[in-house]
């Protein structure tokens, strides 16, 4: 009876353990980090490192504002190009296609999910930086400065980048959105289907609508792993330190800047502390835009159930 | 009587199992039809059959015709659209779409091309009226669908469909989640709207049949047994099934084997507790459950009914009590 009792107590204490060590982890490693970058920041501004352009560690000149600008850069396309996508086809596995259709299309989808990085780099290095340089020439002079191409392009560029990100993204979006559209009650559509609406008017008017915080869960959850990606970006995306302006530009994002370069040249001084100060940065990008998503979230929730 | 939807050697069937069997029957205009049978003898499924919402279930297919005017709604090339737009439906559990109730109302008129703000109001303010939840709701009219109770939710379902225009209201048992008061609520709305409707209501309810039918089908394991003006069919059935599914459902001097008062319980411990003493009696027997908790007046004979035995009666006795009349099966 004894030894049962005490069992009870040491499993919660233990699960309390677990729960606590995993939570407080985000912590310990935002911490480490800002330990580590302490050294640049008692030398340098925060503004000075945020904003600047310039990097020459040799000349202790760490800008990081291009590598910043690099990261948002790349993971935005990705996402102009991977929510329309996966949302789209999301509907159509839910909504459209038929069991025999469906059971072939989902199990494809979650293995593309699990291709490791460095399989969709190469892929993107043969497949999609020679599309890139073959398509730049038409963009040469598009009136628009973002899509300009201008003279030449290698096709390692912020485009191939987002379009890499872009399919390694789309499956958990898809497989997510696929999940919540299954889940939004049968009611909703005999709702609207019973008033006279279309299909796609039930689609678009009641059944995303229904569906909309579990999109937003799953856009999030893309985002998070398109802006920390680190080994497929840097395979094409250039990595070249300038701050782009057009998609057919080179870029540095930050976790490529951090890969590319940890481990070597650390006897220039302050080198270590300012890649440590980017993977802090890049870990705030991430909390920042979590948190920003979530507060969407229980607003869109609060309009929808009160 | 002049008839509205003609149905003409309906047939429905799920995959291999035929829900409906030649069922040829004409719905009156502007009248109250109470479809009525035991659960699971295909009176949803007619009424499925109607707006073909028996489409979106997987493997289902009707033949036969059914008449609405000269369009044949079961024919594929018809405009589904135009059909469903012409009977509104109201369904077994309030089902109010994901947005405000504003927008719960003016959904189908905006769907059907009126963009008009300053129509849409007056739109919406029309048939929230005719539903009676206008005074309820007014001054919230932006506010989640979700929040109101189930039984405003009901009627705004019905003001919804009223909404889009139709000529037909098609009721699927639709005051079984309601609480009594809710419930007469709506049945109060629907003996009003027949003046301009017709209204075709599933009831498992043989008092909600009396109370509102002008004519009455009685359907029994998929197949018509008897049709006909309410005062025939209720009172004086022809047929011997419909007379024993009558009784059956409609006893007044039901022997009771046990009582058990369930007055101060709240769910689900009135539900465990009755069904409790269900198991203790024998097959056949009667018991008889006292309870004073509104959810409990819907929820113990659904989950009785649901574990495969038969509700007798549950009917209020006084102010807070209602009693529950149960056959074990």
């Amino acid at each position: 009876m004894n030894i049962r009792k005490l069992k009870d107590a040491f499993a919660g204490r233990l699960t309390l353990a677990a729960a606590i060590f995993s939570s407080v982890l985000v912590f310990i490693v935002a911490f480490t980090l800002y330990l580590r970058s302490e050294p640049i920041l008692e030398v340098k501004s925060l503004g000075d490192l945020l904003l600047g352009i310039t990097w020459m560690p040799s000349q202790s000149e760490f800008g990081f504002y291009p590598f910043i600008l690099g990261t948002v850069y790349v993971t935005a396309l990705a996402m102009v190009f991977a929510i329309p996508l996966s949302i789209l086809s999301a509907v159509y596995l839910a909504e459209y296609a038929n069991e025999r259709l469906r059971s072939i299309i989902l199990p494809l989808v979650d293995l593309l999910a699990g291709i490791p990085p460095v399989v969709y780099g190469l892929f993107g290095v043969l497949a999609i930086v020679p599309l890139v340089a073959g398509i730049a020439p038409l963009f040469k002079n598009s009136g628009i400065s973002l899509l300009n191409s201008g003279s030449y392009s290698t096709g390692y560029s912020i485009l191939a980048g987002g379009i890499v990100l872009a399919i390694m993204v789309f499956p958990i979006i898809i497989s997510i959105s696929y999940e919540v559209f299954k889940a939004v009650p049968f009611e909703v559509r005999e709702a609207s289907l019973s008033l006279g609406a279309t299909r796609w008017q039930t689609i678009k008017h009641a059944v995303i609508r229904a569906a909309l915080p579990g999109i937003a869960a799953a856009v999030i959850l893309g985002f998070s792993r398109a802006i920390g990606e680190t080994m497929a970006v840097l395979m094409v995306v250039g990595n070249v330190v300038k701050i782009p302006s057009s998609i057919f530009d080179a870029a540095y994002p930050l976790p490529a800047l951090i890969a590319n370069n940890y481990g070597e040249m650390m006897s220039i001084p302050l080198y270590d502390s300012a890649l440590l100060l980017a993977a802090l940065i890049l870990m705030l990008i991430i909390l920042l835009s979590t948190l920003g998503a979530r507060l969407i979230l229980v607003r869109i929730e609060r309009r929808m159930h009160g | 009587m002049k008839s509205h939807i003609s149905i003409q050697n309906l047939n429905a069937f799920y995959g291999d199992h035929a829900a409906l069997r030649d069922i040829t029957v004409e719905i009156p205009e502007k009248q109250i039809t109470a479809i009525i049978g035991p659960s699971g003898c295909g009176k949803s499924t007619f009424l499925k059959c109607f707006n073909r919402l028996i489409d979106l279930t997987d493997g289902a297919r009707a033949s036969g015709k059914i008449m609405l005017g000269d369009v044949d709604v079961l024919n594929g090339s018809v405009e589904i659209t135009d059909v469903r737009r012409r009977m509104g439906l109201l369904p077994q559990r309030p089902n109010p779409l994901p947005m405000s109730i504003y927008d719960n109302i003016a959904y189908g008129p905006r769907l059907h091309g009126t963009k008009d703000k300053k129509k849409l109001d007056q739109i919406v303010e029309k048939y929230l009226k005719i539903a009676g939840l206008w005074d309820e709701v007014k001054d919230r009219l932006k506010s989640p669908a979700s929040k109101l109770s189930i039984g405003q939710q009901q009627r705004l379902c019905l003001a919804r469909g009223l909404a889009v225009e139709p000529e037909i209201i098609l009721c699927d048992e639709p005051t079984s989640a309601l609480d009594p008061v809710s419930s007469q609520h709506i049945e109060e709305q629907l003996l009003e709207l027949k003046k301009d409707y017709t209204i075709v209501i599933v009831t498992h309810n043989i008092h909600q049949a009396m109370r509102l039918a002008d004519y009455v089908i009685h359907l029994y394991l998929g197949e018509l047994v008897e049709h006909g003006p309410a005062i025939e069919v209720l009172e004086n059935p022809k047929e011997e099934r419909t007379r024993a599914y009558i009784n059956g459902t409609f006893h007044t001097d039901i022997k009771i084997d046990t009582e058990l008062n369930l007055k101060g319980n709240v769910c689900p411990y009135n539900f465990v507790y009755a069904k409790q003493a269900l198991h203790e009696l024998e097959k056949g027997k009667i018991l008889k459950v006292i309870v004073d908790d509104p959810t409990a007046v819907t929820e113990v004979p659904r989950g009785m009914e649901a574990d495969g035995h038969e509700v007798l009666r549950a009917r209020q006795i006084n102010k807070t009590d209602w009693e529950i009349v149960i056959r074990k099966n």
